[in-house]
C-alpha cells in the first residue's frame, strides 16, 4: 500500500521537475516534494503508524525514493545554473579586435642591436670589449699604426682634422694599440664604435659610421685561427650561407692584409647602389697584424703575433636589414627606427 | 690605374685568359680591381672611306657625302655634320651594325636624307678626345685602322696601389700576370740602346738622399707632332691624355714601366749644369699649368744656372717647355724620395701623374730602363731624331738590402697550412725574388729593387707573396688551440645597453645623432663657438663643431618627426665632446637624452620624462632650480640621485618646438657609472601588519609636493613605511590662493602591531608638525 504511494509521488515528482521550466518552478516543485511540509516529509512522519517489522522496509524505501527525487533535483538545478552562466558570458561579450591601450616598448637602434649581438658572440670566445675615445691622438690613429705622416694611405682615410693636432678617428683601429697599452699580450679584444670620414653624404656614402675592431695576440695565430673566427663571425650574423671571398688587401698595419667581400646580400650579385655595382661588398679587412704596431702597442714581435680585423658594422646592417640608403641610420626618422 | 689588356697582352708570351676572368685573378691575388669594360669597340668595325662627293642639305648644316667605303662595303650615303668632311678625304666610316657608346648605328634618315653609317671622329671611336671634326687617316678605303682595335680596360684601385710602386705600370702588372698564369713576362726594354760617351750636362745633385738618382738623354732633330694613332688610342685607353709626340712617349713609359719621365726644350735651358736641389726661400716658380708658386726649402726642385726648371717629381716649368718649334730636347728620368714628393704635392694641392707614382717610392734602377725605352720610341714618333752624347747619370746607390730570412717552419705555422719548400721558392722566383738555401728549411729571399723601396723589407711580407699565390682560399679554418680566459667585463659599456633596454621598454625609440653640429644650431640653444671643439676642415658650416650637448641633434629629431607624428618617444646615448685645457684629448662625457613630444598637455609630457628617470634611476628626486634659455622657465629642474647630480629635466622652451610641447630629459652617464650599481641588501619583511590613514593639508598654489611629503615623512617618525602623494584639490571651500594636498601615510613596526594609541600619535605628530610650520589641514 505505502510502496504504491512512494511510487507513485516518485512519479509525480518526476514529472514536476521536468516540467518545470524555470528556476522558480524548480524551487516551487521542490518545496512540494521535498520541503520540510513537503509530501516526503509527510510520509516520513506517518512512519510510525506502520507496524514495527515494516518500518525498516519502507524506510528505506522512502530514502531511496527521496535520493532519486534529490538528485532528479539537483541535475535539473545544475542545468538551469549551466544555462544562466551561459547566458551571463555570452553577455560579456568583448570586442577582441579592439586595440589594447597602453604605450608600447620602443625599439632600439639596428645598429645597437648588432653591436650587442656582436659583443655576446666575441665575450663567449674570450674576447674583451673595450671602448677608445671618438676624438683620438693622431699617433694612435696613424703612426702607431704603421701609417707615419708621409704615407700614402692616408689619402685613403679622409680626416676631419679638430684643434689641438687631433683627428675624429677614421677607424676603430687605434683601438688596438689603446688595448695593448692596457693589457699587453695574450690578448682577445673587440672595439664596436663610431668612425668618421670627411666624405660627402650620399645613399652609399657617410661621414659617420661604425666599425667593430677585433684583434687576438697570442703565440704563434696563423691565417687559419683567423679564418676560423672571421667564419664564424659571418654565420652569427647572417645564421644563413654567405657566399664570401678573401683577397689580397692593403692596409698599413697588417702584413698580410685581406678584404674579405660577401656576395651583396640587398642585389645578389648583379649590382646595386650599396655594392658600387659590383655586386661584392666589402665587410671585413683583416691580417697578422703587423710587427711595427705590436711594437707601438709595446709588445714584442718575436714573442707574439695575432690578426685584427675591422668589422664595418654599419655596411653589416644594411646586409643584415637590407637597408638601401645609409641615410636612414642618422635619419632620426621614427618611420625607420621603429621597424626594429 | 687604368690597365689595357691589349697592352698586358703585348708584354706576355703564352695565352692569357679573358678579360673578365683576368680581372678576377688580379682582384682574387694582387690588387683589387674595380671593374673591366670594353673599350673602343667602334674599331672593330671601322674601315677607311673616301668621300666622293659633297652635297649641302638645304635647311641643315649638315651635308651628304656619297663615299667608298671599299670592297666589303661599296659605295655609301651619309650625312655628317663635320666641318672637315669634304670631296677627296679618307676618313674613318662606321657601317650600320657597329657599335657607338653602347648603342648600334642604324640606317636611319637626319635632316630628311637617308644616312647609312657614320663617319666618325677620334673622339667617338676612343682615340683621344678631338671632337673638331672626322678622324682624317691615310690608308686605303676599305682597309681598317691601322694599328687600333677594340680593348678592354681593367680599373685597379689605387688605394690597393699604394704599397706597390711596381704596380703603376703595365710592367709591373704583367709580371703579376705571369706569376699568376705561367706566361712569359717580356721585358719591353733594350738597355743596348743606351748611348756611351762623354755627356753633354753635368748633373749635380744636392741630396742623394732626397734623389737617389738622376738620369737624362739629349735628342736633337726633334720634330713636334701629333703621335700616331695607336699611340694616342693607349693612352686613351689608360685614362691620359695625348699631347704630342714627346709628351706622349713620357706619359706612355710611365704607363708601362711606372717611371714618371719630363722633356725639357734643349735650346731654353741655361749652362750645361742640371741642379737637383732644395728651393730657395720666395724662390718663384711658373709651372706647366699656369699657375705661379712661391717655393721654400722643402720643395726639391730642378734647376739650370737661371733658376728652377721644374719641381722635381711634381710638374714641369712653363719656361723650358717644349713646343712645336723644339728641335732639342734633354729627356729627364730621374728618381726622388717618395717622403719628399709627397709632401710637397700634399703641401701644394697638386696630384700629378708623377707625383702619384714617385711617392710610392719608385725603383731608383728604372731610370735608365726608361731612357732606353724613350730611344726606342722616339725613333717611331719622331722620324730622323738623333741622340747628342753620352748616357748622363747621377746615381748613388743606397745600400743594398740584406736578404730576408724565411724559415719554412715559421711560413707555414703563419700560413696556417702545409706548403712545399719547393712551392715556395717556386713562387718567390717567379715574382722574381732571389732564393737561396743556405741551410735546409731556411730560404734567405733577396727582393729585386721594383720591390725592395719600401714594399717588401720583413719576412711577414714574403708571408703575404706566398699566401696570395697559393690562394687564400686554399688554407682550412682552423680553431686557436690557445688557453682562454674570463674577459676584462665592460661594465660601462654593459650598464649603457642596460638602460637602452629600460628607455625602451619604457616606450622610447633609440636615435642615433650626428656628433657634428652647426654655430646656428649651437647658437638656438645659446652655445657659442668658443665653448665647442671646433672641425678644422669640416665637409660643410652644417659641421664645424662637436657637440656639447646631445640637444640639438634631439631637437632635429624632434622637429622632423613632428612632420609625421603628433606623439613620440625617442633617445639617444651618445658622447658629448668637451674641450679641455691644454692640448690634451677633449673630454668625451657619456649622455643618455630623451624626448617627449606631444600636441597635448605639456604636463603630461614633463611627467612621461619624470617616469623615465625614475625607471632608469629609481628613487630620483627633482630639484626645481633656475632655468636654461633653451628651457621653459617654470618647468624644469635638476636631477638628484644617490647625492649626485646626475641630470636634468624640463620642458623644451616652447619656441623650439611650434608643432606642441616637448620635454627632455638628459642623464649624465659618467655621474651614474661612477655611482656603479645600487647595492642590494635583503630586508627582512614585517611580520606585523601596518596600517594607514590619509591626511590632506592646505598649503600655496605653489606649494612643491615632494617638499610637503618629506616634512610629513620627517614628522612621522621611524615606524614610517610610506608617504604616498594621492591628489591635490582646488576650489570651494578652499580659497583662490590655496590648494589641498592629500597624501597616504603607511606606517608599521618591526615587533608588534602599532596599537589605536600609537597610531594616533604619530598622526598627532605630524599635524603638530605641519601646524607648526603653518599648514592647516582639511578634515
Amino acid at each position: 500500500m505505502i510502496e504504491s504511494t512512494l511510487s507513485e509521488l516518485e512519479s509525480r515528482a518526476a514529472a514536476s521537475i521536468d516540467a518545470a521550466a524555470t528556476p522558480d518552478s524548480l524551487e516551487t516543485a521542490r518545496v512540494e516534494f521535498l520541503g520540510r511540509k513537503g509530501a516526503l516529509a509527510s510520509i516520513g512522519k506517518d512512519m510510525g503508524k506502520l507496524p514495527p517489522d515494516q518500518r525498516a522496509a519502507v524506510g528505506k524505501l522512502l530514502n531511496a525514493v527521496k535520493q532519486s527525487i534529490e538528485s532528479r533535483f539537483d541535475a535539473r538545478k545544475a542545468i538551469f545554473g549551466k544555462a544562466a552562466l551561459d547566458s551571463r558570458l555570452a553577455a560579456e561579450w568583448l570586442d577582441v579586435t579592439r586595440p589594447a591601450p597602453g604605450v608600447r616598448p620602443g625599439s632600439l637602434h639596428p645598429l645597437t642591436l648588432i653591436q650587442r649581438e656582436l659583443e655576446e658572440y666575441f665575450t663567449s670566445l674570450g674576447f674583451a670589449v673595450v671602448d677608445g675615445p671618438e676624438v683620438e691622438t693622431e699617433w694612435h690613429n696613424f703612426d702607431a699604426l704603421n701609417i707615419p705622416a708621409t704615407h700614402p694611405a692616408r689619402d685613403a682615410q679622409d680626416t676631419f682634422w679638430v684643434e689641438g693636432g687631433h683627428v675624429l678617428r677614421t677607424h676603430t683601429s687605434p683601438v688596438q694599440v689603446r688595448a695593448m697599452e692596457k693589457f699587453g699580450a695574450p690578448l682577445r679584444i673587440i672595439a664596436p664604435g663610431r668612425v668618421f670620414r670627411n666624405e660627402e653624404v650620399d645613399a652609399s656614402h657617410e661621414h659617420t659610421f661604425y666599425q667593430l675592431e677585433g684583434m687576438m695576440i697570442d703565440r704563434d695565430v696563423s691565417i687559419a685561427h683567423m679564418l676560423y673566427f672571421m667564419k664564424g663571425l659571418l654565420e652569427a650574423i647572417f645564421s644563413r650561407e654567405v657566399t664570401v671571398r678573401l683577397r689580397p688587401g692593403f692596409f698599413p698595419f697588417v702584413e698580410p692584409g685581406f678584404e674579405l667581400d660577401i656576395k651583396c646580400l640587398i642585389c645578389g650579385g648583379p649590382g646595386c647602389p650599396v655594392c658600387k655595382q659590383s655586386g661584392w661588398v666589402e665587410l671585413l679587412p683583416c691580417g697578422l697584424v703587423h710587427p711595427n704596431v705590436l711594437r707601438a702597442g709595446g709588445i714584442d714581435p718575436g714573442h707574439w703575433n695575432g690578426f685584427a680585423f675591422g668589422l664595418g658594422l654599419t655596411r653589416l646592417v644594411m646586409m643584415r636589414y637590407a637597408i638601401d640608403d645609409i641615410r636612414h641610420l642618422a635619419s632620426g626618422d621614427l618611420r625607420f627606427l621603429r621597424q626594429f | 690605374m687604368k690597365f689595357s689588356y691589349n697592352w698586358l697582352s703585348e708584354l706576355l708570351d703564352g695565352a692569357l685568359p679573358g678579360p673578365a676572368e683576368l680581372t678576377r685573378l688580379i682582384t682574387m691575388k694582387t690588387a683589387e680591381c674595380e671593374g673591366v669594360e670594353l673599350f673602343a669597340p667602334a674599331l672593330a668595325h671601322a674601315v677607311a672611306a673616301r668621300v666622293l662627293e659633297v652635297t649641302p642639305i638645304e635647311g641643315s648644316l649638315n651635308v651628304q657625302a656619297r663615299i667608298d667605303a671599299g670592297p666589303l662595303h661599296g659605295i655609301k650615303q651619309v650625312v655628317c655634320g663635320a666641318p672637315n668632311c669634304r670631296a677627296g678625304l679618307v676618313a674613318a666610316y662606321l657601317p650600320a651594325g657597329a657599335e657607338l657608346d653602347g648603342r648600334v648605328i642604324r640606317k636611319v634618315t637626319i635632316s630628311g636624307v637617308e644616312s647609312d653609317g657614320m663617319l666618325a671622329s677620334a673622339a667617338e671611336l676612343a682615340i683621344n678626345r678631338d671632337h673638331s671634326g672626322v678622324l682624317e687617316i691615310d690608308v686605303e678605303p676599305g682597309s681598317p685602322l691601322p694599328g687600333l682595335a677594340p680593348d678592354h680596360v681593367i680599373e685597379v684601385d689605387n688605394k690597393s696601389l699604394t704599397h706597390r710602386p711596381d704596380l703603376w705600370g703595365h710592367y709591373g702588372m704583367a709580371r703579376e700576370i705571369a706569376a699568376i698564369t705561367g706566361a712569359k713576362l717580356k721585358d719591353p726594354v733594350k738597355a743596348s740602346l743606351l748611348p756611351a760617351g762623354e755627356p753633354l750636362y753635368k748633373v749635380e745633385i744636392e741630396d742623394h738622399s732626397l734623389s737617389p738618382r738622376y738620369s737624362a738623354l739629349v735628342f736633337e732633330n726633334v720634330t713636334v707632332q701629333p703621335s700616331p694613332l695607336w699611340l694616342q688610342a693607349r693612352l686613351e685607353a689608360a685614362g691620359m691624355n695625348a699631347i704630342n709626340n714627346i709628351v706622349d712617349v713620357t706619359n706612355y713609359i710611365a704607363a708601362e714601366l711606372a717611371e714618371p719621365m719630363h722633356a725639357f726644350d734643349a735650346d731654353k735651358l741655361q749652362g750645361n749644369t742640371i741642379y737637383v736641389r732644395r728651393a730657395k726661400t720666395g724662390e718663384p716658380y711658373d709651372a706647366l699649368n699656369g699657375e705661379s708658386y712661391t717655393l721654400d726649402p722643402r720643395h726639391l726642385v730642378i734647376a739650370d744656372s737661371g733658376g728652377a726648371i721644374a719641381l722635381a717629381g711634381v710638374i714641369g716649368g712653363a719656361g723650358s717647355a717644349i713646343n712645336g718649334e723644339t728641335t732639342r730636347i734633354v729627356l729627364e728620368s730621374a728618381n726622388f724620395d717618395a717622403a719628399c714628393i709627397r709632401k710637397t704635392s700634399a703641401g701644394m694641392k697638386l696630384r700629378t701623374d708623377a707625383s702619384m707614382r714617385f711617392e710610392k717610392a719608385q725603383d731608383p734602377n728604372n731610370t735608365v730602363r726608361a731612357l732606353a725605352r724613350a730611344i726606342e720610341l722616339f725613333e717611331i714618333v719622331s722620324p730622323g731624331i738623333r741622340l747628342r752624347g753620352g748616357l748622363i747619370d747621377n746615381f748613388k746607390a743606397p745600400p743594398a738590402p740584406a736578404p730576408i730570412t724565411l724559415p719554412m717552419d715559421w711560413l707555414i705555422r703563419k700560413l696556417g697550412r702545409p706548403i712545399e719548400a719547393a712551392e715556395v721558392r717556386a713562387i718567390l722566383e717567379s715574382l722574381e725574388f732571389g732564393v737561396a738555401e743556405p741551410t735546409p728549411g731556411v730560404f734567405e729571399v733577396t727582393v729585386p729593387s721594383w720591390r725592395a723601396t719600401k714594399d717588401v723589407t720583413i719576412k711577414d711580407d714574403l708571408l703575404e707573396e706566398v699566401g696570395r699565390m697559393v690562394g687564400y682560399s686554399s688554407i682550412p679554418p682552423e680553431p686557436p688551440l690557445k688557453p682562454v680566459e674570463r674577459p676584462w667585463v665592460n661594465h660601462e659599456r654593459l650598464f649603457h645597453h642596460d638602460l637602452r633596454q629600460k628607455a625602451a621598454a619604457q616606450g622610447f625609440t633609440e636615435t642615433y645623432n650626428y656628433s657634428f653640429v652647426s654655430e646656428a644650431m649651437a647658437a638656438r640653444f645659446g652655445f657659442t663657438p668658443d665653448q665647442h671643439v671646433h672641425v678644422l676642415n669640416p665637409i660643410s658650416v652644417e659641421q664645424s663643431l662637436m657637440r656639447i650637448s646631445l640637444l640639438p641633434g634631439i631637437h632635429k629629431n624632434i622637429v622632423d618627426n613632428a612632420r609625421y607624428s603628433d606623439e613620440f618617444r625617442l633617445f639617444e646615448i651618445g658622447n658629448e665632446i668637451h674641450k679641455r685645457q691644454g692640448n690634451g684629448l677633449p673630454h668625451e662625457v657619456p649622455h643618455l637624452m630623451a624626448a617627449f613630444h606631444t600636441k597635448a598637455d605639456g604636463q603630461a609630457a614633463f611627467f612621461e620624462l619624470k617616469r623615465l628617470a625614475e625607471c632608469l634611476m629609481p628613487g630620483c628626486e627633482t630639484v626645481p632650480t633656475s632655468s636654461f634659455g633653451y628651457e621653459h622657465p617654470a618647468r624644469s629642474a635638476a636631477i638628484t640621485w644617490r647625492g649626485r647630480q646626475a641630470g636634468r629635466i624640463f620642458e623644451l622652451h616652447p619656441s623650439l618646438v611650434e608643432s606642441g610641447r616637448a620635454s627632455i630629459l638628459d642623464v649624465n652617464l659618467a655621474v651614474l657609472s661612477e655611482l656603479g650599481p645600487e647595492p642590494k641588501r635583503y630586508q627582512p619583511l614585517r611580520r606585523f601588519p601596518s596600517s594607514s590613514f590619509d591626511l590632506s593639508v592646505v598649503a600655496g598654489l605653489r606649494e612643491l609636493t615632494g617638499e610637503l611629503g618629506r616634512r610629513i615623512r620627517a614628522a612621522a617618525g621611524a615606524n614610517c613605511d610610506s608617504v604616498e602623494f594621492l591628489y591635490s584639490y582646488q576650489g570651494q571651500p578652499l580659497p583662490g590662493d590655496k590648494q589641498s594636498l592629500s597624501y597616504r601615510i603607511t606606517v608599521s613596526a618591526p615587533d608588534h602591531t602599532l596599537s589605536n594609541e600609537e597610531l594616533t600619535g604619530i598622526r598627532s605628530a605630524i599635524i603638530e608638525a605641519l601646524k607648526a610650520a603653518g599648514y592647516e589641514l582639511r578634515g
